[in-house]
């Protein structure tokens, strides 16, 4: 059944996902770019036997990447609940609105 | 015929029995099936499939002798090969998927309702994947060659035929679930290697926790040498060509072809977020390891090779001096052979330190495997990419909307022989090394898809025009900075070949939005479409209101 909705509705979900995106790529860019950039000064600390560029470039970018698409995958599916979205209503519709071939 | 030749061989056969079962298996029937997989792939499997399909010869047989070779410098590799995954799961997988598109090409035609900008896109395809495929043959050249010790040329001629036989008759279906098996097969081969060395070397069975000490330590053999430390930052390239390099290799990710077509094959956008959060995971597994490989190996020949004399090197020396790719040369005339007298290239490091550490003949036997595996997986994903840029969106969109499934797969199986054989004729004398090749095929995607993609998808007033624009401009800007770096010398701020994505890229959002918004804007209904891919499935955009399917 198909029912019209509040766009300010819609309008809420696409903010709250976009706002979370954002963070999670400032954080994305500090752990790579950032670090990059002022990776003289940060080879005088250690970590684990690394110096610390060493150590995020080779391994904490990678983690808080990893970190950053899990956490995007839950909270999606937590704003997705929040607006009531079904996914099994999902895949029946994604099966449909395929372009024709 | 050596006690190693056959047990390289037969774990080799081993798995590729295993590969063929399941690609005849799953054979394709129709054509939903052969380039979507029938859109019902779970994303954890998706995940698997992906990384199978990411984790090419470069990754596998390159990454670590890269990153050995440039120290710090290389990491670039490890960020930007990663790092894509948050651009392509936030920006643009989930999109994508939405729109319900079979191909990237085919969502350039729908969005910007131009079958020229189709056309321009699907030439782009086939030269990224084409591009990129030429690295993935001379990768499994030199993995047949080392192995039978003939030359690499041949070994290039019998990949070609492999991979032209099973892309052609299992289709992505085949192709999605044996990528989960070559994944297996890659990973548990990269690993086992690192972790012995790991106990070998520090007697910690995790060489993720105990290399710290080995990258410590490697730099004070080089400061003892007076050499530059392994660690320090920015000593083979300006912190410039670092950045532009990751960069490149993210955006790239994010415009890659064949890997966005996997996104293509799950069932909803939320199966696309998790597809890129299981994909990045199992990719990460290899990318973890590649420095600890590259410090291990290091640490390995500083130690255990270096110093040696000369006439008692082991024999795994004789090998691999025979392939042209190792030299060991007394310049000083001591009879010893010392570290700056030993020249290793990139792709065999992975290779030969199985050898060198003496890891036993079923190591080698199984890193072999793996390193084919890498190399057939993704050639099969490039060659579906190839395949269906033409026989889906030229002939059929194109030249021929009123083919049948079956003419339509048949011009799909004969693009694939075709590609592969073209493919392989350029890979016999290859214009490069195999993570410079595939570097390249980065670049271009980042000048091109990149912004093609993200402005299509996040900027409604982006017209025809402007994509066409945008498209041609960035492939230009990219293509001529390869040539100028590589073959004229000619660098901006030191960035050189490898990081001329980033210029494509600003070349392309420039022109893009300029021609777009000196053009007339897209009609309401590309513009509502394009609101549309905000949300979920269930909702529905269309004249300004916003409808629930429940």
């Amino acid at each position: 059944m198909v029912k019209k909705i509040d766009k300010s509705k819609a309008d809420a979900y696409f903010r709250e996902k976009n706002t979370y995106m954002i963070i999670y790529f400032i954080i994305w860019a500090i752990v790579s770019y950032g670090v990059v950039l002022f990776a003289e000064p940060l080879s005088d600390i250690y970590f684990n036997g690394f110096p610390f560029h060493y150590f995020m470039g080779a391994q904490g970018a990678l983690a808080v990447f990893i970190i950053l698409l899990f956490v995007n995958a839950v909270v999606g599916d937590k704003i997705d609940k929040k607006y009531g979205i079904d996914e099994k209503r999902n895949e029946e519709i994604g099966r449909t609105t395929t372009v024709d071939h | 015929m050596d006690t190693q030749f056959i047990t390289s061989m037969a774990i080799i056969l081993a798995t590729f029995a295993l590969y063929i079962f399941i690609a005849v298996y799953n054979k394709a029937k129709a054509t939903s099936d052969f380039y979507v997989a029938g859109r019902g792939v779970p994303p954890i499997y998706n995940g698997m499939a992906i990384g199978a399909d990411w984790m090419s010869a470069a990754s596998f047989i390159g990454m670590a002798g890269t990153i050995m070779m440039l120290g710090y410098d290389g990491l670039a590799y490890i960020m930007g090969w990663t790092g894509g995954y948050l651009l392509l799961t936030f920006l643009l997988a989930p999109q994508l998927r939405k729109s319900g598109s079979y191909t990237v090409p085919e969502f350039i035609g729908d969005r910007f309702k131009s079958n020229t900008a189709l056309i321009i896109a699907a030439i782009c395809t086939m030269i990224i994947s084409f591009t990129y495929s030429i690295g993935q043959l001379s990768g499994s050249g030199v993995v047949i060659g080392r192995l039978f010790e003939i030359d690499a040329k041949l070994g290039t001629m019998i990949g070609v035929v492999l991979i032209a036989i099973y892309a052609a008759f299992g289709g992505m279906k085949g192709i999605t679930w044996t990528q989960v098996a070559q994944y297996i097969v890659l990973i548990v081969a990269y690993l086992v290697p690192v972790i012995f060395m790991s106990l070998q070397i520090t007697g910690n069975p995790l060489p993720w926790l105990s290399y710290g000490e080995i990258v410590g330590k490697l730099g004070e053999l080089d400061r003892e040498l007076g050499l530059s430390e392994y660690f320090a930052p920015f000593e083979k390239g300006t912190k410039w060509q670092f950045l532009a390099l990751m960069f490149t290799l993210m955006a790239g990710t994010a415009g890659l072809p064949h890997v966005i077509a996997r996104f293509y094959t799950v069932s909803t956008m939320k199966a696309a977020r998790w597809s890129g959060a299981w994909a990045l995971l199992f990719i990460a597994l290899l990318y973890f390891s590649a420095p600890a490989y590259a410090a291990f190996s290091r640490f390995i020949l500083m130690t255990q090779v270096a110093g040696s004399k000369i006439a008692d090197l082991p024999a795994w020396t004789k090998t691999w001096v025979d392939t042209g790719l190792l030299k060991v040369a007394d310049t000083s005339g001591d009879g010893i052979l010392q570290w700056n007298e030993l020249i290793i290239a990139n792709d065999i490091v992975v290779m030969a330190t199985p050898e060198i550490a003496n890891l036993g003949i079923f190591v080698i036997g199984l890193v072999s495997a793996g390193a084919m595996a890498a190399a057939l997986s993704t050639a099969g994903g490039l060659l579906i990419a190839i395949s269906s840029a033409f026989a889906h969106d030229i002939y059929y969109r194109i030249l021929k909307p009123d083919a049948t499934d079956k003419q339509r797969l048949k011009v799909g199986r004969i693009t694939i022989v075709v590609a592969t054989l073209f493919a392989g004729i350029v890979a016999l004398d290859p214009p490069g090394a195999i993570t410079q090749i595939v570097a390249w095929a980065f670049a271009i995607a980042t000048g091109t898809f990149f912004p093609a993609l993200v402005l299509g998808v996040w900027w409604k007033r982006a017209n025809a025009q402007g994509l066409i624009a945008g498209l041609l401009v960035g492939l230009a800007v990219t293509l001529s900075y390869i040539f100028a770096a590589k073959y004229g010398g000619f660098t901006i701020l030191g960035i050189i070949d490898t990081g001329a994505g980033v210029f494509g890229a600003i070349a392309a959002f420039a022109a893009n939005i300029i021609v777009s918004l000196a053009t007339k804007p897209p009609s309401q209904e590309i513009q509502d479409a394009v609101i549309n891919l905000r949300y979920p499935e269930q909702m529905t955009y269309k004249d300004g209101e916003v409808y629930m399917n429940e």
